[in-house]
């Protein structure tokens, strides 16, 4: 009941005050603009897989006309040699689309290939493609609505908090209101209350309004993702509240408050992730790619320099390939055997690369909870399918897709069989899986325990410091 | 007087909790970024020239083959990484490390070093440049916010200038107060690094005086952020007022410019996907520029003119080898198309690095990014500089091959056969980066934002104290 009451004058000092008016505009113009590049992102990705779609078509369409229908003269449905059309002119795209929520988080997105091209070379080569950016953008990074949650929207949380009690003490209404049979507490958490209200709505509001803008579809799936991301904004925001009150708990001036709180963000959003990042790299260093370049081309030149017995040995390995038939291809023997080669032995080097990846990325993982924003940023990507995650999802649907394909073509390729027009519709199509959502809400709720955690843990101590706040002095 | 004020300033400083630990803060993570890079620059730097020489031996040592055999076997090259990379890396994660020069294409620089990285390398990395952009002006800020504001609020301001100090002189007292113990900090990792830049380096006759012209961009900037800290100082009144608009000011160039830049200047200057890119190439080589001019018939008139010439019936008269000369002319149209192509690429590119510089006269944070990278020698232009010149490489060598083919060639076609001898002739790859004056008069813009940042804040520094007030 006094709550309710504190909270009602709060807000009203709060909107009579021009700093909420300003701070909400600021606000809802920098999300606005956040959203606004996020569209056009996912909206530019959904555009190329349309094209690159549309390439394949095109592709398939000169294709058929190669090989020719049964009755027409011309090919006389000889086909096309299959080695010709697992290699390239029948390649196909696996195609990752964007989330429901991809619009709100850039995230890694700019940096992976969320699209590849699927034929019988190699496997590294598929995903080894870079979509075309200045590089400076990558560096900077960009302005989504996840940079604005992570690093902005707690400046906004601090900027209306830093000053809760002390302010009002250096004005001399603390004095008076404490006067009153009110517990500092109760006062305090009023304030807080009023602050978090209208900051953590307006996010949330912005957020929803952002996805519906952004066209995220009114699926459950979707709604749930949403509302994972509405956790997560509330609980990062309840960090900064509960942090902002156990500084001002400490009871000294607003310009200390000030100080110190600032140097607590700078601290949780640059130092940390830096270092932690610093840490990573050093006690799980990646070699560099340098070293991978010169690892395939050796390998394909030492299975080349063996020759025949290379051959033979792939033939008794894979009895299944030939299937009997004594005229296979001499040539494609060759290629494939050379091929198998040398990825059995880059293989090792890749699993290098692979392995200290996953170690980092695991020791990222526990590092979230040495800052709040880590574990924010990490969530977010996580939710919105722009992190490794969902990447990582995709490279292996793309490595299973390479199989089946290699599956399809390998047998007729050593055959000498061509592919005909009966054939075009057995080749191996990819459809994206999307990441489960349990799996997802499964990572995410541990980021969520990194950003209550803190939360709990600060406010508790700050609620009983706030027991001794001096009124006075 | 000045110097009284001055020292009055230090010892106020030194005996002040904030300066010692952030004095400690700074030099660790300073030392650390700059010692760790160091590290990482020895070693990528051995690697890419065991790489490079093992790339360069496998196709001396290919064996014989056609030369377009061993056109299509091609040559890697690894971009080498400059010494100052190791203050600040730039946009190298974000480039690529390694191309292959083959017949017929260009292949992108490829192996994006950031791709082997987590997430968390884009809140950005700590590294020498970033301290000295980013916190070194937090620091600044900490430590110059209440040098007037505070004097105010206690009441001091009016008794020293009752003391018929003039404000000029205490402005530019307690500057050099700061600027000297500022240097406290900075000197002694200062040192270090130009130790390491001096001795450390086999090119240091070439790495010395970009690490000065470095030096002095930094120098600038900071400068900047000294005068606009006391300028805000001198005209809030009071120091939570001074505090705030400061740390906006910081927030606005560390933060939040950066990723603004991003997006203007992806948003004004838009580039093709990488989809459309090699498909438009793809096309163009196909069909002829204007898709008038295929292929085919491009191959049927060099024929026939190559049979007028030498006043041959058939290919198989000819005393040359045709397919070496239709090579050629295929690869230099294909050259032309990659020309047509990377060019208005990258000059969408430097359009877009333009827009980020000329937004250096608004944060001058934007500025000192681009200048550092572009004397660190880890800029976009560099790579584009790297990637240029190893596509000229490339054309030379595939030129000499197919030059190789046509010539000794004749009868033989496809079956004539090189040996090591050919491809032992080749000259080394060897990049050579631009020189520093060219490195510097690229940067004219990042230059004259940061001077005209610094003179105009200076200027407004020296009018305040004119009408500085003493509450």
């Amino acid at each position: 009941m006094l709550l309710k009451r504190i909270l009602r004058h709060e807000v009203r000092v709060l909107s009579a005050d021009r700093t909420l008016l300003a701070v909400g505009l600021l606000l809802a113009a920098v999300v606005g603009y956040g959203v606004f590049n996020g569209v056009s992102w996912a909206a530019f990705q959904r555009l190329t897989l349309r094209e690159a779609g549309r390439e394949e078509a095109a592709r398939y369409e000169t294709l058929r006309e190669q090989i020719g229908s049964p009755g027409e003269g011309r090919g006389q449905g000889q086909g096309v040699p299959a080695d010709q059309v697992g290699l390239a002119l029948g390649a196909r795209y696996a195609a990752m689309p964007p989330g429901p929520l991809a619009s709100l988080v850039i995230g890694q997105s700019d940096l992976y290939p969320y699209y590849a091209l699927v034929t019988t070379a190699n496997r590294q080569s598929a995903l080894a493609g870079d979509e075309l950016e200045n590089p400076t953008h990558l560096l900077s990074g960009r302005f989504d609505l996840g940079f604005v949650v992570v690093v902005l929207y707690p400046l906004v949380i601090l900027a209306l908090t830093y000053n809760l009690l002390s302010g009002e003490k250096e004005q001399g209404t603390l004095v008076m209101v404490l006067s009153q049979p009110l517990d500092r507490r109760t006062l305090v958490l009023g304030k807080v209350l009023a602050r978090g209200l209208v900051v953590m709505g307006l996010a949330a509001a912005i957020s929803i309004g952002g996805y519906f803008l952004a066209g995220g579809p009114a699926t459950r799936e979707g709604i749930s993702r949403l509302a994972l991301w509405l956790t997560l904004v509330v609980s990062y925001g309840a960090f900064w509240f509960a942090l902002a009150l156990a500084v001002n708990a400490l009871g000294k001036s607003s310009a200390t408050n000030a100080l110190a709180l600032a140097g607590t963000w700078f601290l949780l959003v640059g130092v940390i992730p830096a270092l932690a990042s610093l840490f990573v790299r050093v006690a799980y260093p990646v070699p560099s790619r340098i070293e991978l370049v010169q690892a395939v081309r050796e390998a394909s030149d030492r299975a080349k320099a063996e020759g025949p017995s290379l051959n033979a040995r792939f033939l008794e390995a894979h009895p299944e390939l030939t299937q009997g038939q004594a005229e296979a291809n001499e040539f494609a023997i060759q290629s494939l055997a050379v091929q198998e080669a040398s990825e059995a032995e880059v293989a090792e080097v890749l699993d290098r690369f692979e392995s200290q990846l996953g170690h980092q990325q695991n020791l990222v993982d526990r590092f979230r909870f040495l800052s709040p924003a880590i574990a924010a940023f990490e969530a977010l990507q996580d939710v919105a399918g722009t992190g490794a995650g969902r990447y990582t999802h995709f490279a292996a649907q793309v490595d299973a897709f390479h199989v089946r394909w290699r599956a399809f073509f390998r047998p007729r390729i050593l055959a000498s069989q061509p592919i005909r027009r009966d054939d075009l519709a057995l080749i191996p199509e990819f459809a994206f899986q999307e990441e489960p959502l349990s799996k997802v809400s499964r990572r995410t709720l541990t980021g969520l325990a990194g950003l209550l955690l803190p939360t709990f843990l600060i406010g508790s101590l700050g609620m009983t410091a706030m027991r001794k706040y001096p009124i006075v002095g | 007087m000045i110097l009284r004020i001055a020292r009055k300033e230090i010892r106020d400083l030194v005996r002040d909790g904030r300066f010692r630990w952030s004095a400690v803060i700074v030099t660790v993570l300073l030392t650390t970024s700059a010692a760790l890079g160091w590290r990482s620059w020895r070693e990528l730097r051995a690697e890419q020239a065991r790489a490079q020489a093992e790339a360069r031996n496998d196709f001396d040592e290919q064996g014989e083959k056609n030369p377009h055999a061993a056109a299509h076997y091609g040559l890697y090259v690894f971009k080498p990484k400059p010494p100052l990379s190791f203050v600040d890396p730039g946009v190298d994660p974000y480039t690529g490390v390694s191309v292959h020069l083959e017949a017929h294409r260009r292949n992108e620089v490829g192996n994006r070093p950031a791709r082997d990285a987590t997430a968390l390398q884009r809140f950005g990395e700590l590294t020498a440049a970033s301290v000295l952009q980013l916190l070194l002006p937090l620091l600044i800020i900490f430590l110059a916010f209440p040098a007037l504001a505070g004097e105010r609020e206690q009441g001091t301001l009016r008794q020293v200038l009752s003391l018929g100090v003039r404000p000029g002189t205490l402005i530019w007292g307690k500057a050099v107060g700061l600027v000297v113990a500022l240097s406290l900090i900075v000197a002694p990792v200062l040192a270090l690094g130009v130790s390491v830049v001096v001795l450390g380096s086999a090119e240091s006759a070439r790495t010395w005086p970009h690490a000065l012209a470095m030096l002095a961009g930094y120098v600038l900037y900071l400068g900047i952020f000294l005068a606009v800290a006391l300028l805000v100082s001198m005209r809030s009144r009071t120091t939570r007022v001074a505090l705030v608009v400061l740390l906006g000011f910081w927030i606005l160039n560390a933060m939040i410019a950066p990723r603004l830049a991003t997006d203007l200047a992806r948003r004004t200057v838009p580039t093709p996907s990488s989809l459309q890119f090699t498909e438009a190439i793809r096309r163009d080589i196909k069909a002829g520029v204007d898709g008038h001019d295929p292929e085919d018939s491009r191959i049927e008139r060099l024929k026939q003119e190559t049979l007028k010439k030498y006043q041959a019936e058939t290919v198989e008269d000819l005393p040359i080898n045709f397919q070496g000369i239709a090579l050629q002319a295929g690869e230099e149209y294909g050259n032309s198309v990659f020309d047509r192509h990377y060019g208005a690429l990258w000059t969408a590119f430097g359009r877009q690095d333009t827009m980020r510089k000329a937004l250096g006269f608004l944060f001058p944070t934007l500025a000192i990014r681009e200048l550092s990278m572009a004397l660190a020698g880890t800029d976009n232009q560099r790579s584009r500089d790297f990637a240029e010149s190893a596509e000229r490489y490339r054309r030379d060598l595939v030129l000499t091959l197919n030059r190789d083919l046509e010539q000794n060639g004749a009868d033989l076609g496809f079956m004539y056969q090189a040996g090591p001898e050919l491809w032992r002739g080749m000259p080394e790859f060897r990049y050579q980066p631009p020189a520093l004056h060219a490195s510097i008069q690229d940067q004219t813009m990042a230059w004259a934002a940061l001077v005209l940042w610094l003179s105009v804040t200076v200027g407004l520094v020296c009018r305040s104290t004119r009408t500085l007030r003493v509450d």
